[in-house]
């Protein structure tokens, strides 16, 4: 028996060391040996400047010169008014002429929508579902990042900033032939909005807690809302409220938010969806596919006068898992990945095969996600059990400064961004990614360097003794850190901040816990010590992360403060804030009180210094936009600011996308 | 007459077991800390009212066991419950049950068409270099992990580009003649139908091997041969019928997992089956649909049992059930 | 079932001729020694790899596996050496490169230094088998993207991979046994009563059991704390077959003449089970145990391909796999990182064709049951 084993090991051998190019001479010099590895030109040894410049990382500058797309797609200026034959005033796109007809095929992945009812949706696909549908008054300019109207003629903010007026544009319609009126903006905020129907959020999104603004119908076309104090939020926020069919769903209303939220749930007959938006749903079957067809009545033309949308289908296929879409892409048997389709692994094998598959291959910049370090510098007890929620060894590290900022220096983020993130994202150093509008240019990027960090940490009396560093009273520095398990980003990220810890003679526990549980534990029992973090964010307003930075914000998970009483309808009082929280609340409050542009700008910078210079959230990367697109696609013109929830993306204006000749 | 009394019997006796399954699987999934609202609570976006008015809608805050009672109560009725996706639960599962139900359906046909005949072959041609090459091939089949065989087969499709890439349908599925749909689905069937059959054929391979063989080993078998009856007589028509015996057994077991997915394979490809939806259901803590989901497995395992029982009570009248 | 109890073993096979079966049989043997072999390697792990578990060199990160060459530049033969790799990065491209830096060469070395361990967590070494200078280093599988070397951690994870069979083993039998040894002895109603619950957990699909018991694990523990309980997880899917067949055995053995003489001379029912009763069954629970292995191999992979298994950064074949899973793309540049998917289907193989091969020398019976 073992003389049949033999010849097979032997075999198995030969095979091993070849591969391993033991057979063969030494490879030449300046040669490629395979796809990712080549031979260096025999010279001198290299100097120290060679080595850095040959390590480097996207540059980490904090400008947006990373950004093709700007250059790719010139500002067209705005939309022009036409008014056609009937009186019916109309935008005019901005695009090319297109040809009518085709099925555009995109993917998204994950369970499919949750619901078709705008109002009701809670995830990000039926949100971005519910933007095909549904246009609201205003939509977000892609080029400058501003209000401008959609359903709207104009909009107007009084000179004290507290009345905004709407005016409608003459003969809009919905699919079903009704006129889109004021009645049915009032409807939309006063009923809808205000009273908290379906999902229930965006009145926060558009308003204080205590100042919802007054609606009122001055005629068919024209709506005012009047608030007690000026809120500039408002109008950026309003793009993500659509407007709401009033001859369709007062009815619903009746009978009782029970009988709203199912309506137009997932087993809708779609001949009965009615939007304004310029594709309707016609088919879906649950895991498989969503069919949208052209909405007749849509209220755009492009520059011959035609009405748009060119397109007469739009299908999306759903897929279980990210890797699919990009194989169903590659297969050809989609046109189109949009934003956060994309991951790491995938852009080299897609950038290879741009000639091969006909298509391109374009970065539109930072995420407006971010991802962060995060200590819990909780100083309080908990009332329930008189204990405090974090142990007060530990307490006086998490709100010492410079045990943070030395935290942020032993973390090698380019190399994160190189190795983790295959250079699909950057190194982020404060809480507003380059790609905001608001974005604070004068913040350095934090230097990797392990020296810093232990200066740091001496200056604040830790000591290292051996490899292990103690703090002033003597005891071991040590803590948890978390984060959601099943993600082998965050898993490799944090493994990397172990090891760097582990060189300051910090001794770091990770451990990945289910997303379920650790949401439990930032917002309810507070039991965590160190945790990274996710969250989205927008370019467009930093006023969205009011309830992240705010004192009393719901998310203000590094010092979070529970409501006593769960039925606090008011907003908490915070009584224990730090002098640099206070300055930051009143910062964004001064910011979101002001349509003043000069008056925004100032305050959001300041209050992205204030985050910058305490570090309360130690932000590591963001990832990069990368969307593919076949290039048989018509007037796609991405633009950094403009991106939505999929399945709109990055196609801010979906109405002129057409198919050009060929495959 | 007795046998239907048997049934009756059985069906009475399942009753308890399946309100002990019930109750397992709800308190399983109690003991998890469940948080339907995790994914909204994660949203910056999203206000603390909002997210107290979807606690009161969800009922989160009764006792568990008012709530097992709740659901309990409403199963009975019929009434399932709404998945956390928002769909009721009993579309999604006919939705998802189709689809595995044709897959495993294909399985089997597929595994004993090819199980049965080279089985026996391997059995009357025992030790012989075929009986080997099946014996190696059954070995590998059964210890090959379903989804890393799904997942080698995933990458061939992508590096050659003949097969489509999981799922179910094309995305042009919509417009294409129903014969073009067919071929479409069959298409995309090859695949999954193809790994399910490869582990499953091993195990029903090998066992109609062995039974066969333990058959010609007995009694009288032995006297059949001494009778001078023709071989193919003594294996085909006293040898089989006998061996098929325990494989009733099986066919039972593989009814009751008729509606049961291979839940990794389904996941690696994409396919839209009861596996993934009840994975999906069980990571994403959605109560209602797990509950459903492992009480049908768990009645199809039953009615299954049950199936074998009889069908074994029918070819094999010594056996008495107590 | 009647139909699902296994004939009896009515002669006791001693221990050496049980070896002997084994060892006589060509395919048994092939996969004795190659089992032999992972487990040695798995206990001498620190010192054969080059590489400590948790060792990484992030400017060696997603690394192409280590060219070692045994010619030089003019073709003559010399020893082993490898070259210095650095990384490159291109942005608009998003490719990594490694570069060989052709200058220096750094021969490996033989039983060199490296870091310290404990073998077998009793003695302080820092020997290990082979190793190369830093800034060189020998990653002969390649490095995963936080540059630690996928090759030591083959073998850690084979460290949890294989124990992780026989711990759950260890939990799983005593449990299954002696229920299903009580059960089967007391009969009527406590019988019916402990059968139901049984079947009860055997009907709930392994693999959801298994994801709300891993659901249910205290978070926060250390990841030997967590190894633990997992493996207690995995014993909890495979006791309540096993007592239903040991039940079934029990009914009938207690019937058998000598159980019920050894009763008559006054032995209690204990001493009655432990002494006649369960030696009984030990052909079955012997391949049962043989065969229950690989489930368990398999069922950590599966969790862990979900997220909820051994977690980073501990090394197991199912969280290794899970990693190459994840990129479909490098697989056709590196098809090295299914290593782990292939070492559990080697593992799983053989214990198969052990355990075939067990039931055929321990009980010819039983070559048909199963």
């Amino acid at each position: 028996m073992a003389k049949g084993v033999a010849p097979y090991l032997l075999q198995a051998c030969a095979v091993a060391l070849s591969l391993s190019g033991c057979i063969a001479p030494p490879p030449e010099p300046g040669t490629r040996i395979s796809d990712n590895l080549r031979v260096a030109e025999r010279k001198h040894p290299r100097t120290e400047q060679e080595n850095s410049v040959q390590n480097s990382a996207p540059k980490a500058t904090l400008s947006s010169d990373n950004i093709a797309a700007d250059a790719e797609f010139p500002n067209p200026g705005p939309f022009k008014l036409v008014t056609d034959k009937d009186g019916n005033e109309l935008w005019q796109a901005r695009g090319e002429l297109g040809k009518f007809g085709g099925t555009l095929k995109l993917t998204s992945f994950g369970d499919g929508p949750k619901t078709f009812n705008c109002w009701d949706a809670s995830d990000v696909e039926s949100h971005g579902i519910g933007l095909m549908q549904f246009d609201s008054l205003v939509d977000i300019d892609p080029w400058t990042g501003k209000a401008t109207p959609k359903l709207c003629k104009t909009v107007d903010v009084s000179p004290d900033g507290r009345v905004v007026t709407f005016t409608l544009r003459k003969g809009l319609k919905w699919s079903d032939g009704k006129p889109l009126t004021s009645d049915d903006v009032v409807f939309t905020f006063d009923t809808i909005v205000k009273d908290g129907w379906g999902e229930g959020s965006s009145k926060d999104t558009i308003s204080i807690p205590t100042d919802y603004p007054v609606i009122k119908k001055v005629d068919d076309l024209t709506t005012t809302f009047t608030f007690k104090k000026p809120f500039s939020p408002f109008l950026l926020n309003l793009n993500a409220v659509t407007i709401a069919p009033r001859h369709v769903l007062l009815p619903v209303t009746k009978k009782g938010k029970a009988a709203f939220r199912p309506f137009w749930n997932v087993n809708v007959d779609p001949k009965t969806i009615v939007g304004s938006g310029p594709y309707i749903l016609s088919q879906y079957i649950p895991a498989q596919r969503i069919e949208f067809k052209r909405n007749p009545n849509y209220h755009m033309v492009d520059k011959e006068g035609r009405r748009l949308p060119y397109l007469d289908k739009i299908v999306i296929s759903i897929v279980k898992e990210q890797p699919q879409m990009i194989l169903k892409f590659l297969g050809g048997e989609v046109d189109f990945l949009d934003a956060r389709s994309v991951r790491g692994m995938d852009a080299s094998v897609l950038k290879q095969k741009e000639k091969e598959g006909n298509f391109t291959l374009r970065n539109l910049g930072p995420d407006d996600g971010t991802v962060f370090l995060m200590f819990n510098m909780c100083r309080r007890k908990d009332p329930k059990t008189g204990k405090f929620y974090v142990d007060p060894v530990k307490q006086d590290w998490f709100n010492s400064l410079n045990f943070r900022k030395a935290v942020s220096h032993s973390i090698d983020r380019p190399s994160i961004v190189n190795n983790i993130l295959r250079s699909v994202g950057y190194p982020l150093y404060t809480c507003q990614t380059t790609a905001g509008v608001y974005h604070n240019t004068d913040l350095k990027p934090i230097t990797y360097s392990l020296e810093e960090a232990k200066k740091l940490l001496k200056e604040d009396g830790f000591v290292l003794k051996g490899d292990e560093l103690f703090d002033k009273k003597g005891n071991r520095v040590e803590f948890d850190l978390i984060t959601n398990a099943g993600n082998t980003i965050r898993d490799a990220v944090c493994i990397h901040i172990k090891e760097q810890l582990k060189l300051l003679g910090i001794k770091v526990n990770y451990a990945p816990i289910e997303f379920n549980a650790m949401i439990n534990r930032t917002h309810t029992t507070l039991d965590w010590q160190a945790m990274m973090l996710g969250l989205s964010g927008s370019r467009l307003e930093p006023y969205s992360g009011a309830n992240i930075w705010k004192s009393d914000g719901r998310m203000h998970e590094f010092d979070q403060r529970l409501p006593d009483e769960p039925d606090e309808k008011i907003q908490l009082k915070v009584t224990d804030a730090r002098p640099w929280e206070l300055e930051l609340d009143k910062c964004l409050d001064t910011a979101a009180g002001s349509f003043d542009e000069k008056v925004r700008a100032e305050n959001y910078k300041r209050a992205e210094a204030i985050a910058y210079e305490q570090e309360p959230l130690i932000f590591i990367y963001t990832n990069a936009v990368l969307t593919a697109a076949r290039n048989t696609m018509g007037n796609y013109k991405p633009t950094p600011l403009a991106i939505y929830y999929t399945p709109k993306g990055s196609l801010h204006n979906l109405e002129e996308i057409y198919l050009k000749e060929g495959k | 007459m007795s046998t239907f009394l048997y049934i009756i019997k059985r069906f009475i006796q399942a009753v308890p077991l399946l309100f002990i399954i019930s109750i397992i699987a709800f308190t399983l999934l109690k003991c998890t800390p469940i948080d339907p609202l995790a994914s909204m609570r994660a949203n910056p976006s999203v206000s603390r009212s909002a997210i107290k008015a979807e606690e009161e809608r969800l009922g989160l805050n009764k006792p568990a066991p008012v709530q097992y009672f709740y659901w309990a109560g409403n199963a009975l009725q019929g009434n399932l419950g709404i998945s956390s996706t928002g769909a009721p639960v009993i579309e999604r599962l006919t939705a998802h049950a189709g689809n595995t139900l044709m897959l495993n359906i294909l399985v089997i046909l597929l595994t004993w068409t090819i199980a049965l005949p080279s089985g026996i072959y391997a059995a009357v041609h025992r030790a012989q270099f075929i009986d080997k090459v099946f014996g190696i091939l059954s070995a590998i089949g059964m210890s090959m992990p379903a989804f890393l065989l799904a997942f080698l087969l995933m990458v061939l499709a992508l590096v050659t580009g003949l097969l489509p890439i999981g799922g179910l349908t094309s995305a042009d599925f919509g417009e294409l003649s129903f014969f073009d749909q067919v071929i479409d689905i069959a298409h995309h069937l090859i695949i999954p139908v193809t790994v399910l059959t490869c582990i499953s054929l091993a195990g029903i391979q090998r066992q109609v091997r062995s039974n066969l063989l333990d058959v010609l080993r007995a009694d009288y078998v032995r006297t059949a041969r001494a009778k001078g009856l023709p071989e193919n007589r003594v294996i085909y028509k006293h040898a089989l019928r006998n061996a098929i015996n325990p494989l009733i057994t099986i066919l039972g077991f593989e009814f009751a997992g008729l509606l049961s997915g291979a839940a990794l394979t389904e996941m690696v490809l994409s396919y839209p089956g009861l596996g993934k939806l009840t994975l999906d259901a069980m990571l994403t803590k959605d109560m209602n649909m797990v509950m459903a989901s492992i009480m049908m497995g768990a009645i199809m395992l039953v009615t299954g049992n049950l199936f074998a029982d009889v069908l074994l009570k029918f070819t094999d009248p010594r056996i008495s059930h107590d | 079932m009647a139909a699902q109890a296994p004939a009896l073993a009515s002669t006791k096979v001693s221990r050496r001729t049980v070896f002997k079966g084994l060892w006589k049989d060509n395919v048994a043997r092939a996969a004795l020694i190659v089992l032999a072999c992972f487990y040695a390697a798995a206990a001498l792990a620190d010192l054969i790899t080059p590489y400590g578990m948790e060792f990484n060199d992030a400017a060696y990160g997603n690394a192409p596996a280590t060219l070692i060459h045994i010619q030089d530049e003019k073709g003559n033969l010399t020893a082993p050496y490898v070259f210095h790799m650095q990384q490159e990065n291109d942005p608009v491209t998003y490719k990594q490169i490694f570069v060989i830096l052709p200058d220096t060469k750094y021969p490996i070395k033989l039983f060199c230094k490296g870091d310290p361990y404990k073998l077998l967590g009793l003695i302080p070494m820092d020997l290990h088998l082979f190793g190369v200078d830093a800034p060189a280093r020998i990653f002969l599988l390649g490095a995963d993207m936080n540059g630690r070397d996928n090759f030591s951690r083959l073998f850690f994870g084979a460290q949890k991979s294989l124990t992780i069979g026989f711990l759950g083993l260890l939990i799983a039998f005593p449990i299954g046994i002696i229920y299903g040894g009580i059960s089967g002895y007391l009969g009527g109603l406590a019988d019916n009563f402990m059968m139901r619950f049984a079947e009860a957990i055997m009907s709930i699909p392994s693999l959801y059991l298994l994801i709300g018991l891993a659901a249910i694990l205290p978070l926060g523990m250390s990841s030997s704390q967590r190894f633990a309980l997992i493996t207690v997880i995995l014993s909890f899917i495979s006791w309540a077959s096993l007592a239903r067949v040991i039940r079934g055995m029990v009914l009938s053995i207690r019937e058998e003449e000598f159980v019920q003489a050894a009763k008559s001379l006054g032995m209690t029912d204990f001493q009655n089970i432990i002494k006649h009763v369960i030696p009984q069954t030990s052909s079955y629970l012997i391949i049962a145990a043989t065969l229950q292995v690989p489930n368990f191999i398999l069922a950590e992979s599966g969790l862990s391909l979900i997220g909820l298994g051994i977690q980073q950064p501990d090394a197991s074949w199912g969280n290794m796999l899970k990693a190459a899973l994840d990129q479909p793309n490098e697989l056709v540049n590196q098809p090295w990182l299914l290593a782990p998917g292939f070492l559990i289907f080697v593992t799983i193989l053989c214990f198969n064709c052990v355990g075939d091969v067990l039931r055929d020398v321990l009980d010819p019976k039983l070559a048909g049951g199963r």
